[in-house]
């Protein structure tokens, strides 16, 4: 385990390079993610954010470079390995189990855990972070909203109880108001001990409740730096702020 | 099942209060099927099965509730593997045969092997979950349309080893081994024995897959819940989703097909050791499609489901084999149809007067301009039919005249269903009606093995129609 200070490297890519077939996605993308961090991942569409997130789970394998995780090299573990270890993911369109109850896919976050009274309180915190959820325990995940969806996915998510959350643009089609309350949740989440790393377009949002933030544009990180210093780069704001 | 209703939905609610309101034997019905538990229906299913040969000593309906048991338990077998895991598996019922097969080399003089059941029968699970396996591993790599294709290749494949395998020429044997007895099958089979008791008449049979089916409802209604069973709805329900939250998807993937394979092998050899024999030709496609049949009738991972939908597809086309039964399923679904699906009802009752009017007009016509076109009506055993025939007019050349209805009939059914105006629509469904009953008369209860299929493919359609998603199946909720 590497220390910086003194802060702890929870997640590490080293010049990492991802392939759709022939296509080069990610060219030679590296960062880092300290525990205990709010980061965030800014990029246009079709940047290579996704492809990111989805190398980090181990869904996609990178051709090169490494993925270091809690001190550990784990590009070539399979997702499942990963999860075990501590990641969970929020992923892009919320990806909920529709004709499974609120209840049932809350339980498939925990689908590795075998710990009966941690994962009952986890459960209890969640519904606590969530009262939404709790009303609509036996509702069909797919009969949610779109912003329950969104409560639903994350709340699945750290039913594993992550030492590292991945969030895909969980701001996604939700209404501005609800944005706001979602990144709130998510500082708070954040602020309770868990390491987030966040995709997001909305990068304003992002930057208000982030640490730091990396930039990526066509598979390769641009920039990095803390997130007031990227609220105010000039650059950034002509691309993304647009102000 | 848990009552629990914070946070009910509001349409579960809904549904609960209509429920709780329904009147007569329906609301009875609803009300007391919510309130049984599920092992409570398993005693009635087990109860009702074995009271059968009390009442009845017909070996043709115990023959019929035996097929209907194993077809169940072979249709559990691939509702774990279609309905639970969502793989398009078709090959399935080569598992059945691999069953059976083994059955055969374990229970027979073609091999000179013979093992009593009780021991034969896990080698025989653990064989066919073990090619269950096989097939599975490198199938799984591929996702839907292509497994099913695939699969349905290892299905071909086994009839056609099984055809062709009679002359293999073997290291240690000076001439070709015979290796499955070829198109004509295994015969001889020894009975099924089960810790000392033989079973030797249908209803031993019929006892024991009765059992069986029992006690494969319990495990597979267990699995289902179990963490496994709950691992394979998320895979069916979103692979990406389930394997970003850890789930092994392989490992679950192949779970389903070793396990619904043994199932299927396990029923091959209770069907093999009631048939006595085993022939390629038992493992074919018609098969397949009966099964599939099944479980989609029934609703696609539905245990009640499975056994409503085996009853259906296997007594159905057995029970319309007699005519007279068949005349009177068909004027009775006649009947209950026009009821269900005209409103008001005293409309119902008007049409079937003027329906019997346009008939005694149409007869009069004829016989004032041709007495000698009308044939004596047949009579048969049926009351129903025997009225219906001295009031219709059967032509002499009933055939062909039959034929030209039955075209007639399709035209008039697809006028009828363009028409908006209710009182036009009552008015078009008068001759209508009476060409049906003429089609039914001439054509279709002259020919009770076309009829029967005939019979079973409008049940399937109009079933999927009310209930697309079977007739006990949940409905799927998709994402969009
Ligand atoms: N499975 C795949 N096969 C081929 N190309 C892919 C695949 N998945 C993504 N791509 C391509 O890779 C590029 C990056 O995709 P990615 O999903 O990472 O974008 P993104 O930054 O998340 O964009 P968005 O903000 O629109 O979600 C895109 O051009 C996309 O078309
Ligand atoms: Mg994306």
């Amino acid at each position: 385990m590497s220390n910086n200070g003194t802060k702890t490297t929870l997640l590490r890519l080293e010049d990492i390079n991802t392939y759709y077939g022939p296509i080069h996605i990610l060219q030679g993308v590296s960062l880092e993610v300290f525990a205990g961090e709010l980061v965030c991942l800014l990029g246009g569409n079709a940047s290579g954010k996704s492809t990111t997130l989805k190398t980090i789970l181990g869904i996609v394998k990178p051709a090169s470079g490494r993925v270091v995780f809690n001190g550990e090299a784990i590009q070539n573990q399979p997702t499942g390995y990963r999860v075990e270890r501590g990641m969970a993911v929020v992923p892009e369109n919320r990806r909920i189990f529709g004709s499974m109850s609120v209840l049932e896919n809350l339980e498939m976050g925990a689908f590795l855990r075998h710990d009966r009274d941690g994962i009952k309180a986890d459960f209890e915190r969640i519904l606590g972070l969530f009262p939404r959820l709790k009303e609509r325990l036996h509702q069909l995940g797919g009969t949610l909203s779109g912003g329950e969806q969104q409560m639903l996915a994350m709340g699945r998510a750290l039913m594993s109880r992550p030492k590292l959350l991945l969030m895909d643009e969980p701001s996604m089609g939700l209404a501005p108001k609800l944005v706001e309350q979602n990144f709130e949740l998510i500082q708070q989440v954040n602020q309770q001990g868990t390491t987030v790393f966040m995709v997001e377009q909305n990068a304003n949002m992002a930057l208000s409740i982030a640490h730091r933030g990396y930039v990526v544009q066509t598979g390769r990180i641009v920039l990095a730096d803390e997130a007031k210093n990227l609220l105010d780069n000039e650059q950034l704001r002509k691309a993304y702020l647009g102000r | 099942m848990s009552q629990n209703k914070i946070g009910v939905d509001q349409w579960v609610e809904q549904y609960d209060q209509r429920v709780n309101k329904a009147k007569g034997l329906q609301g009875f019905i609803a009300r007391t099927s919510q309130r049984l538990p599920p092992w409570g229906w398993l005693i009635v299913l087990v109860a009702v099965g074995a009271l059968l040969p009390v009442i009845t000593q017909n070996n043709f309906a115990i023959r019929i509730a035996g097929n209907i048991a194993l077809m169940g338990t072979l249709a559990l077998g691939l509702n774990v593997v279609v309905g639970y895991a969502g793989l398009l598996d078709l090959g399935f019922v080569a598992f059945y045969g691999i069953g059976a097969y083994t059955y055969a080399y374990l229970s027979s003089d073609f091999s000179g092997v013979h093992l009593p059941t009780w021991v034969s029968l896990p080698i025989i699970i653990v064989i066919s979950a073990l090619f269950g396996l096989v097939l599975g591993s490198p199938s799984l790599r591929l996702l839907g349309d292509y497994l099913a294709i695939v699969t349905l290749g290892f299905g071909q494949i086994f009839v056609q080893l099984m055809t062709s395998l009679t002359r293999v020429s073997l290291p240690g044997h000076e001439r070709p081994v015979d290796l499955t007895g070829g198109p004509n099958g295994i015969i001889n089979l020894d009975k099924l024995s089960l810790f000392g008791f033989t079973a030797r008449t249908v209803t031993d049979h019929y006892l024991i897959l009765l059992v069986v089916l029992a006690v494969a409802l319990l495990v597979i209604y267990h699995l289902n819940r179990s963490r496994i069973g709950r691992a394979w709805r998320a895979l069916r329900e979103d692979e990406l989703a389930a394997e970003a939250m850890g789930m092994p998807t392989r490992r679950l993937k192949l779970q389903a097909f070793a396990i619904g394979a043994a199932v299927a092998g396990f029923s091959g050899a209770l069907f093999a050791g009631w048939q006595g024999s085993v022939f390629p030709a038992n493992f074919d496609t018609t098969l397949l499609i009966s099964v599939y049949a099944i479980i989609v009738l029934g609703g696609l991972g539905s245990l009640p489901g499975v056994v409503v939908g085996s009853i259906v597809m296997v007594a159905a086309p057995d029970i319309l084999r007699d005519v007279t039964l068949a005349g009177t399923l068909f004027y009775v679904g006649v009947l209950v149809t026009l009821i269900g699906a005209i409103r008001p009802r005293w409309q119902t009752a008007l049409l079937i007067g003027l329906v019997v009017v346009f008939g005694v007009i149409v007869r009069l016509i004829v016989g004032a301009l041709d007495a000698q076109a009308l044939a004596e009506p047949q009579l048969s055993n049926s009351l129903i039919t025997n009225t219906v025939r001295s009031w219709l007019i059967i032509p002499v050349n009933a055939t062909i005249i039959g034929n030209y209805a039955f075209g007639l009939l399709i035209l008039m059914v697809l006028g009828v269903s363009r028409i908006k105006h209710s009182v036009w629509r009552l008015a078009a469904l008068v001759p209508t009606l009476y060409v049906l009953i003429f089609v039914w008369e001439t054509r279709l209860s002259q020919e009770p093995s076309v009829t029967r299929l005939l019979f079973v493919g409008v049940l399937l359609i109009v079933l999927m129609i009310y209930r697309p998603n079977g007739l006990l199946g949940q409905k799927r909720v998709e994402i969009v």
